[in-house]
């Protein structure tokens, strides 16, 4: 369990309500208007939309695995976290390798397994 | 291994597992879970292979899952008499002196992390590799290159129909907020269970409580994934919200279905898709998802009835530690599920 607190207060309740208010802004930034806000930055709404899902997704992943999964605040928490990373590599090589080094990758598949082309 | 000799401690029927003298962890109920497993999906397969459907193999799939029941039942019967006084911890690095239990866990979520990692990597290739259908309909219209009656092959993300009012949102913004209250919930059966100066009885009801709780969120979020996928539902007038009645659909009403060769979302006029890939990645990424729940819901049931016996105490309270690592790893996944394949 934690041996800490978060601004003086349990870190669980403190996580939950973080957690809530980040997952209402995700909702919100869906439902608002931001075609004007995008174009001052170059992006199309869809774009800045997904910007902001991204920016929110990461601290709650973050806030979920280090509070409730206790990567962080424990003895074990250094070597657990590293394990919990180690997929990464994997995923580096997935998207480097494979996806970054064949754009045609979704178009230039044999026709058997191309979209709509497989018969079902 | 540990100092254990046989002789003194006979090994019992349902496995080595005389906890109080340090017995080794071996049990081979994951390689009966393992093969039943396998088992299920290759008859699963075989039944339903390309559309069509060859009852033959049901006895098959019956029997693989009666394999998978068989495993779990004697991991029951194992864990039935673990009373937490021996958690083996780990000799070698570099996971010297962490309980060994746990680091399973985490070797077994990191092979999950791959798994999701595979479905989201292919949701990213796909989503940006294929254009747009909305896109693809904006250019046709206004190149007036249409063509009524044609099926064209794009990618129409399950967001488009989802989030296009906030009826069809509902359920999967209540699911989100239902599993991360369940992640708090399980934290707290596992602050009372291991709290030591506690009253026995109050422990007991508070863990009971609160692995209670979190079991009907996780029934919650099954009922409603089943309401967005198949059942829909009703909103009745109510004039002093300004709310009309209406009839939300659910996806495989609205014709997304996984495949779907000839769907027309309803902002569209005339144009016909083929969606099957759109669909199947919507729907094998949020179903996985959603069999992770389905599973967790079969584990709760059991730490339920467990913490409703007294099962629990700050000896063995870390059960609910490891499997509240595999629950928070399913809020998890929803986390980036969630924005990426219903809101985007």
């Amino acid at each position: 369990m934690a041996h800490y607190k978060i601004l003086g207060r349990d870190p669980y309740w403190m996580n939950f309500f973080g957690l809530m208010i980040l997952t209402l802004i995700e909702v919100v930034a869906v439902y608002l208007p931001l075609g004007g806000v995008a174009g001052d930055y170059g992006m199309t709404e869809k774009q800045l939309t997904l910007w902001i899902l991204t920016f929110i997704a990461i601290p709650k992943f973050a806030m979920i695995a280090a509070i409730f999964m206790h990567l962080f605040g424990d003895e074990d928490s250094k070597i657990l976290t590293l394990t919990a990373l180690f997929p990464t590599f994997f995923i580096i090589v997935m998207v480097l390798f494979i996806g970054l080094t064949h754009p045609d990758a979704t178009t230039g598949l044999p026709a058997w397994c191309r979209p709509g082309t497989y018969g079902l | 291994m540990s100092g254990y000799d046989d002789s003194d401690h006979p090994v019992e029927p349902w496995g080595p597992h005389d906890w109080s003298h340090g017995a080794p962890h071996n049990s081979f109920s994951p390689i009966f879970m393992s093969m039943g497993i396998a088992l299920f999906l290759f008859m699963m397969a075989q039944a339903w292979s390309f559309g069509t459907y060859t009852p033959g193999y049901i006895p098959g799939i019956l029997l693989g899952l009666a394999i998978v029941g068989f495993g779990l039942f004697i991991f029951w019967r194992q864990d039935i008499s673990f009373d937490g006084s021996y958690e083996p911890r780990s000799s070698g690095v570099p996971f010297k002196n962490i309980q060994i239990r746990k680091v399973a866990v985490w070797v077994f979520l990191m092979s999950e992390m791959m798994v999701f990692t595979s479905l989201f990597s292919t949701y990213m290739r796909y989503r940006l590799g294929i254009e747009n259908c909305g896109d693809m309909y904006e250019r046709l219209e206004a190149s007036h290159e249409l063509v009524s009656g044609a099926t064209y092959t794009c990618f129409e993300p399950a967001s488009h129909l989802i989030a296009s009012s906030g009826w069809h949102l509902t359920p999967g913004a209540i699911n989100t907020f239902a599993l991360i209250l369940s992640s708090f919930t399980i934290v707290q059966a596992l602050r009372y269970a291991k709290m030591p100066d506690i009253d026995e009885e109050v422990r007991r009801r508070k863990v009971y409580r609160y692995l209670g709780s979190t079991w009907c969120l996780a029934v919650l979020f099954l009922t409603l994934k089943m309401v967005e996928w198949f059942i829909g539902f009703h909103i009745p007038e109510i004039g002093f919200l300004g709310i009309s009645e209406q009839n939300i659909h659910p996806l495989v009403a609205e014709g997304y279905t996984i495949n779907a060769d000839a769907y027309t979302h309803h902002d569209y006029h005339d144009f016909i898709m083929n969606i099957q890939v759109s669909a199947s990645l919507f729907y094998v990424t949020t179903g996985t998802h959603g069999a992770h729940v389905a599973g967790g819901i079969i584990g709760l049931s059991y730490m339920t009835y467990k913490a409703w016996r007294g099962g629990y105490t700050p000896t063995n309270a870390v059960s609910i530690e490891y499997f509240g690592l595999y629950w928070h790893f399913v809020d998890l996944v929803w986390v980036l599920v969630f924005p990426f394949f219903y809101l985007y």
